[in-house]
């Protein structure tokens, strides 16, 4: 946890000194869209992968990236009838995330249409949004 | 969050590191559910691999990948061998050992340790080139299972559909299962012949990939390569006390291999022996081959891998085409064609015998072929003959079977040099 902290704070310090805004990209794919691939091609992949995060991280702009489990919940409906309804993971599901920095939406949508998903794998798509930062409240 | 340290890593990813902890990891598995659960080895292998991407993918390479994907292995064999399902099924040691949670993590660490993973891939081969499998699904289920091939890769290495190449691979299943083949090295008694069903395919798989027979590309390095590394396995194998023919066979193939990058120019144009550069050829693959070829002399036994490996260290050996011994490579074909009667080495003596004894008697040797079955059809034969007709002056001839051996080429860079000898059979009047 230390070591996420330390993270947030060197961001909260870089974001107010060069006015750089949160994005988070996330990941959206058919279940494991990259099953298909054989085991050469998915090495590849991951090549290209590690070639973009390291460029990332080396101009400062990876804060952070996980995948998420292929299963889970998806709780719906209101307080006091809540349900837990199933995952299904052969629909679109959120893969993972990327948190980045940009200085503005244009640069994080780049970011995002650079991300080798859309070479190798098919039919995933990434949202782009950007982090609300409500001035003296949480910035 | 990853440290940057891993994305250093990517370029020390070794080449194929995915397709050659394919290759283990099934061979391992199969130990473990047994080889009638193959397909189920492959999967679990499958989603391993799987797992480490799409985690590898937001949290970069771990620092020691290959205990990690290992570990993910582990795991999913262990949660295999508990299931109900499979506790029904006839079971294999190995599993019997993960059943139980005194047993299970030092049956682990052995199964999963380098040399009893080297065994089980060993193992494999004699599973994949049983003789109750026929020839074409033992060469695709070798690459599937040893080489981690996917079948869109297989069936682009023998220019065939996925789906051909999936209906060889579920009958080899198939027949896997039926026959109940086992997986372990042969008893002493079958122990010779069965290696020599699983060098035969080793040594397709190696022609296959030397030898294009058609496609764009004239060699195909990764099938020379997967040939090589499973002859090496099997080189170090304990199980195995005669590795005469092995050696041999890994001579052969690595004398052949340091002719490669001369074989083809920059054009992709097939360049003749007698025109390569031989400052081309690769010191470091030869020497290799010597050394094999030097290890191979351990008994009397010749087989056909070891004339084989002469004639190519004769090549190898000589300063430039000129000075080639064609008097002693004639003499490793008359000794081959004993072993082996086919056309094929009937046509391969003709060019030796036409270096000794001039292109007339070797047109009147191949002519005497000329029916035989694989030849009458065979492109090669014909460039050959029409070659000798060449060096006989006989233009005509000449250009007639440089015609029937671009016809029946399937590979654009062969016809492209057939083209022009043919133009110099025009040039001279025929």
């Amino acid at each position: 946890m230390g070591h996420f902290c330390f993270k947030g704070v060197k961001t909260i310090n870089h974001l107010k000194s060069k006015k750089m805004k949160e994005f988070m990209l996330l990941i959206r794919t058919q279940g494991d869209h990259l099953a298909e691939l054989s085991p050469e091609q998915q090495q590849q992949h991951l090549k290209k992968v590690m070639t973009y995060m390291g460029g990332l991280m080396q101009s400062g702009k990876l804060n952070s990236a996980q995948p998420l489990d292929m299963e889970g919940v998806i709780i719906s409906g209101a307080a006091g009838k809540l349900k837990d309804g199933p995952f299904n993971e052969t629909k679109e599901v959120i893969a993972g995330y990327f948190l980045v920095q940009a200085n503005s939406l244009e640069e994080a949508i780049q970011i995002a249409k650079e991300n080798p998903v859309f070479e190798d794998g098919t039919g995933a798509r990434i949202e782009v949004r950007p982090i609300k930062v409500m001035e003296g409240i949480n910035g | 969050m990853a440290t940057e340290s891993s994305y250093d890593n990517v370029p020390r990813l070794v080449d194929h590191l995915f397709r050659h902890e394919t290759g283990k990891l099934v061979a391992v598995l199969t130990r473990i559910f047994g080889p009638h659960h193959l397909e189920l080895a492959e999967d679990v292998v499958q989603d391993t691999l799987l797992e480490a991407i799409n985690v590898w993918n937001y949290k970069g390479i771990p620092e020691h990948p290959i205990p990690w994907l290992y570990k993910v292995a582990k795991n999913k064999a262990l949660n295999i061998v508990n299931r109900e399902k499979y506790k029904r099924e006839y079971a294999t040691a190995a599993a019997h050992l993960l059943k139980s949670e005194w047993t299970a993590n030092a049956a682990l660490e052995t199964l999963f340790s380098e040399s009893e993973i080297r065994d089980d891939q060993l193992r494999m081969m004699f599973t994949c080139c049983h003789p109750a499998i026929s020839g074409d699904s033992q060469v695709a289920l070798t690459l599937k299972t040893l080489c981690g091939f996917s079948l869109s890769e297989i069936a682009r290495a023998f220019l065939t559909t996925e789906e051909n190449i999936n209906k060889r691979l579920v009958r080899a299943r198939q027949k896997i299962r039926e026959e109940k083949i086992s997986f372990e090295v042969p008893q002493p008694e079958h122990l010779e012949d069965r290696l020599d069903a699983v060098l035969q395919t080793i040594y397709l798989l190696f022609n296959e990939g030397y030898n294009a027979s058609t496609g764009p590309y004239l060699i195909r390095y990764e099938l020379c390569a997967e040939a090589i590394r499973l002859t090496e396995i099997i080189s170090v194998s304990s199980s195995i006390v005669d590795k005469s023919k092995v050696f041999a066979c890994l001579a052969l193939m690595y004398l052949n291999a340091s002719r490669f990058s001369a074989r083809q120019n920059a054009q992709g144009e097939i360049v003749t022996m007698a025109e390569q550069d031989r400052s081309q050829w690769d010191k470091l693959l030869m020497a290799k081959g010597f050394a094999y070829l030097d290890q191979a002399a351990t008994n009397k036994n010749i087989s056909v891998y070891h004339i084989l490996a002469a004639i190519s260290a004769y090549h190898c050996s000589a300063a430039n085409f000129a000075s080639t011994d064609w008097n002693s490579i004639l003499l490793l074909y008359d000794k081959l064609s004993e072993l082996d009667r086919s056309p094929l080495v009937a046509l391969n003596r003709a060019i030796a015998l036409s270096k000794v004894s001039g292109p007339e008697t070797a047109i009147a040797e191949l002519e005497k072929l000329k029916d035989l079955s694989p030849l009458k059809s065979y492109h090669l034969y014909y460039s050959t003959l029409g070659e000798f007709y060449m060096q006989a002056g006989r233009f005509t001839e000449a250009k007639n079977a440089l015609t029937t051996a671009i016809a029946l080429s399937q590979l654009p860079a062969e016809q492209e040099l057939l083209r022009k000898r043919l133009e110099i059979c025009n040039q001279n009047g025929a």
